[in-house]
This record gives structure tokens, sequence and C-alpha cells, in this order.
């Protein structure tokens, strides 16, 4: 009597999860849909180095003595071969654009410039798609 | 010609009063001290003072010196000499005497009183005996007498030769309203050919009369009859008309004393006008006489901007002017007497160009433009707008070698700023002032200001100016490639 008691309980306290479960796949699958049309920017980081495909010392001062100055970006997402842009910018003016090429499933990829004493001052790096909509923007220092 | 017409229509309604005023200050001098001492000192003064100008603007300098100091003593001999006689003319009359007061003084000897005198004597048989000197000195001749320097009256001659005075036998010598000498010893004529009737005192006066130019005027104690005698001309006088006549002419006036005042109004009037004149043309030396050049550096003033635009930039705050006029007016410019002024009623969004000329400018009469430098002025107006803008610390200095700055929060990370729209259409970020890393060793919090570059943005009334930095620091590991 028991046992079958236990068993009813068991069966409805199971059932009772499984209209939330497919909800919940049926927003993933939804979400999911719309994610794998367009590119997924991740992690934007601003960095002295990288090293095994890693950014290494993240930071968003830099000292001109480090000579270079890299921006790490990883995308999660890349629905098809595209390209896209980081603009550096230096106060308000444009310094120098690199065209940075993706590969589809993900792909992370960087670019740098080389530091010059008149590099000095507050930067900010703008990363654009190839139909030049504004992905992120970073912002960061160059010091004596 | 040309330097006259220039000097009527450029004359300054200071300028005016500036004469006007001198002038009267010395017209006033003149009438108070005219007939003085203390007057032909101070001509004497004035004399000085434009040969120590001519001698200025000749070049010469020791003689320049010389004229200021001697000019400068004389000052003060004339106070120190003629104290007594500038205390009378200014402690006699009252306020309103020495400002506007003219009294029509009596320069010429007073006639009326002699001749009152004379004939009151006569009339009382009092022997008496007046000289009235010409030119010639008598201090040699006359020997003996009282000095008296008093003024003129007929109760002071009668009293010279009242019988019981001392000095009644001798001479009493009369110069202008004065009693100068009493008792004073004539020398005798020789003349061995006089009337029977002549005494004592008609030889005396007959002595001096051939021996000077003076007039002596002889009352008879016996017979009371008045004799004249000047050079070797002796004549009685029977009547006052007669010795009024005869003084009168002794003195170089008619008795006509209606014109003598008319004369006396007309010597103040042509006075006056000298006076004017030369103040003017002492003036006119010193401020248009030499042209001097003179440099000012004058702000610029905007007149009649669109209240919906504002002045974001100009090339120039303010611009050197290249003056010229009177040495003396271009050193009393006052700075609110030149403008330069630019009227942006015609101004437009954006760049304006203006070339700055004499209608911009404003000046003093007497003073005129060479060059303006620089002529041309570039304005730029704009029409302020407000815009959110995102925000950025502007870091400077270093942190140490094995830190690194590795995120940084800004709250409020926008601002609101009001600026011209064409300044802030190619603003995309603001930052805040420089922020040292130097003295950061770890992670924390700080408040800073937002760097308002150009100095035309304000912070937008809904926005703070103050800023929370929050900041993580934390070790650095070795970077490579």
């Amino acid at each position: 009597m028991l046992k079958r008691w236990l068993l009813v309980f068991t069966i409805l306290w199971v059932g009772s999860f499984v209209p939330a479960e497919l909800m919940a796949q049926e927003n993933a699958n939804r979400v999911t849909a719309k994610v794998e049309s367009e590119l997924s920017l991740g992690v934007v980081v601003m960095c002295e180095g990288i090293k095994d495909y890693a950014p290494v010392n993240r930071a968003i001062v830099f000292s001109l003595e480090i000579g270079k100055v890299y921006c790490f970006s990883s995308f999660d997402h890349v629905p098809q071969e595209t390209v896209i842009y980081h603009n550096w910018y230096r106060n308000d003016r444009l310094i120098t654009t690199k065209r940075l090429a993706l590969q589809r499933p993900q792909w992370s990829t960087f670019s740098s410039i080389q530091l010059r004493e008149a590099d000095k001052g507050p930067w900010r790096l703008v990363i654009k798609d190839k139909t030049k909509k504004v992905l992120r923007i970073v912002k960061f220092s160059i010091t004596e | 010609m040309s330097m006259l017409a220039s000097f009527f229509t450029n004359i300054r309604w200071q300028d005016i009063l500036d004469i006007l005023v001198v002038s009267y200050f010395l017209f006033r001098l003149y009438v108070l001290f005219r007939g003085t001492h203390v007057f032909r000192v101070i001509v004497g003064i004035g004399f000085l003072w434009i040969f120590q100008r001519i001698a200025g603007y000749m070049g010469l300098i020791v003689t320049t010196w010389a004229m200021q100091g001697v000019i400068a003593f004389a000052a003060i001999i004339i106070i120190i000499v003629f104290r007594n006689e500038i205390r009378n003319v200014l402690q006699v009359k009252n306020v309103g005497a020495i400002l506007w007061g003219v009294s029509h003084k009596m320069v010429e000897t007073p006639v009326q009183i002699i001749t009152g005198s004379v004939y009151e004597m006569a009339k009382r048989r009092i022997g008496a005996l007046l000289v009235f000197p010409g030119k010639d000195v008598l201090e040699d001749i006359v020997q003996g007498g009282v000095p008296w320097k008093g003024v003129l009256s007929k109760e002071m001659v009668l009293s010279v030769f009242w019988p019981d005075n001392p000095v009644h036998d001798g001479a009493a010598i009369i110069q202008g309203d004065q009693i100068v000498e009493v008792g004073a010893i004539l020398p005798l004529s020789r003349k061995s050919d006089l009337p029977s009737s002549y005494g004592t005192r008609h030889r005396a006066a007959l002595g001096l009369a051939e021996k000077t130019d003076a007039l002596i005027i002889l009352v008879s104690e016996e017979s009371g009859k008045v004799v004249g005698m000047k050079g070797d001309q002796v004549r009685e006088i029977n009547n006052n008309i007669e010795l009024e006549k005869i003084l009168l002419a002794n003195t170089g006036t008619s008795g006509d004393y209606k014109g003598l005042r008319k004369r006396d109004k007309l010597n103040l009037v042509l006075a006056a006008m000298a006076i004017v004149l030369f103040v003017a043309g002492t003036w006119f030396s010193f401020s248009r006489g030499l042209e001097t050049l003179a440099t000012l550096e004058v702000p610029i003033e905007y007149m009649n901007r669109d209240p919906n635009m504002e002045l974001i930039a100009s090339s120039l705050n303010s611009v050197n002017l290249d003056l010229s006029g009177g040495g003396t007016l271009l050193k009393s410019i006052q700075p609110e007497q030149v403008k330069v002024r630019v009227d942006l009623s015609k101004a437009v969004v954006g760049l304006n160009s203006y070339t700055i000329t004499s209608e911009n400018i404003t000046l003093p009469p007497g003073i005129a433009l060479r060059r303006v430098d620089p002529p041309v002025l570039d304005v730029t107006l704009d029409i302020p707008i407000v815009k959110a803008l995102p925000l950025q610390v502007d870091w400077v200095g270093n942190l140490d070698e094995d830190l690194i700055l590795e995120a940084v929060e800004l709250k409020p990370d926008r601002i609101k700023v009001v600026g011209g729209s064409k300044i802030l259409e190619k603003i995309s970020t603001m930052y805040t002032e420089k922020v040292a890393l130097d003295n950061l060793k770890i992670s924390g919090t700080m408040l800073v200001k937002v760097a308002l570059t150009p100095a035309s943005l304000k912070v937008s009334g809904d926005s703070k100016d103050r800023l929370s930095i929050s900041y993580v620091i934390r070790k650095r590991v070795p970077a490579g490639d």
C-alpha cells in the first residue's frame, strides 16, 4: 500500500516538472535561432600581451614603456565567415583601423598598436562589424 | 589753417572747461593783485615760465633746468617777501570778493582827496608842502624824511601839517594813494631873484622843482595861497578845479572819472581776453604742440549678438591700436574712452571674419588712429545645445611596475554638456580632469571633476560635475606574445 502511494507521489512530482522544462527548452530554441543568425561578441579586453591565445595582464592603463597594447576580442558565435574592425581612437581622433577576419563557429582575434611618445592620453577602441555597426567600445589610457 | 580747423573740430568740452577754469583762476589773480608788487613779480615769473618752455622746446637742457629752479625759488620768495601783501588781499576781502568781486581800484593819485585837503589847509592858513615824484629818484635829494606809508586821506594830510605836529615843517611825499614820507627836508633854491613874499617853504619847493621832475604843491601859511611848482615853472593855483587838472596832468590821466571807470573796465576785459588767449595757447602747446605716437591694447567688445547664438571662439581678445595726438592728450586717455566694438548683428553660425576699421573704434577727440594690429578678427558663433556624452578617465603618471590598473567604473558614466552645436558635433567623449596614478597602490574610490574643453562648454544643470571613480588594482604577471 505504502509502495503504491510512494509510486503515485513520485509520478506526480516528476510530472510537475515536465511542462516547465518543455517551456524552457522552447524558449532556448527561439533565442538560439536568433543568436545563430547573429555575430555574438563575448569577451573584449585590453591587455599587455597575448599568450597561448589568451590575453595577458588585462588592464585599462598602459605605460609607454611596454611598447605595445593589444585588444583581444572573443566571439562566442560566428554564423559565417566575416570581418570585424578594431578602430583605435586617441581622444576623439581615429588613429588606425584594423580589419580582422572571423571564422565560424567561434573565433578569437586581436589587434595591437605600437606605442610612441605622442600616444599618451585617453584612448578608446571601437569594435564594429562589417556593416559598421558598433559592437563594443573599450576605454583605456596610455601614460608615460 | 588746417591745424586751426582741426583744433576747433576736435576740441572736447573738457578742454573748453579746462581753459575756462584756468583762465578764470588767472583772471582772479589779476583782479586781486593788480597794482601790487606781487602782481608784477607774478608777471615776471610768467615770462620766466614762457622762456623756460621755449628753452625746453629748443632742447636747451641746462637753461630749462635753471629756469625751473628760478621759478620754483621765485614762487617761494613771493610767498615769503610779499606775505603781508598777499594776506591783505586775501584777508580784507570776503570769499565772494575773492571769487568773483571786481573792485575798480583807483590806481592813480586820489586827486580829489588831495585837492580837498589842500584847499582846506589854505582856508585854515596851514602851511603845507606836498611832493608828487616824477620819474627822478628823490632819495639822494630829499633828506630827513620820516617813513609813513599811510593811505592817503584828507584827515591824515591835515594832521601831518597841523602846526603842533613835529613834522609839519617838512614836506610830505605822496605816491599813488599813499603818503610815503613826511617831514622831508627839501633842498633850498639858491636863486637870488625870488619875490620877497617867498619864505623858506617856497625856497625849498623851488629847490626840489629845479633839481627833479617832481610836482610840488605848496600852501602858504601867511597868505593861504596855493602854488604849484614843476621844473622852472611856478604857478599860483586859484581854485580846486585848476589844482585837479594840474595833478591829473602830472599823473598823466584826465579828470574824467566815468572815463576812468570805463577804461578800468576795458582794461579788465582786455586782461581777461589776454588771459584766455594765453591759456588757450598754453593748452594748445601742451596738448597739440607736438604729435606723439602711442600703442594701446584695447579689449574687443561685441554688440548686437543674436541671443540664440553664443560666441564660441574668437581669434583675438584684444587689438593693438597705434594712436597719434598730443602727448598730454595721449597720457590723459582713460581706458573707458577707447573702445573697439564689433557689430555681430549680421553674424551667422560658424566662422565670421571682420576687418577692424576706424568705424569699429571709438576714440576721444584729438586722437587719431594710425593702425590696427592685427586688423582681422575671426569670430565663431554657434547655437547652444545640450548633449549627453560618455565619460572617460584621463589617467596620467605611472603605477608601480608590479601593479596593473585592471578596471575602472565611473559614476555617472555619462554627462550632459551645454555648448555650441558645431563644437559638440565633433565631441563624442568627455574626459575627467587628469587623475594621477603615482600614488595609487590598492583598489579604491575617488571623486574627480569633468574637464570642460573647450572652455565654452558647461555642465548642464541636471548633471553633476563631480564624478566617482572606482578602480581595481592588482599585481602584474609577466607579459608575452
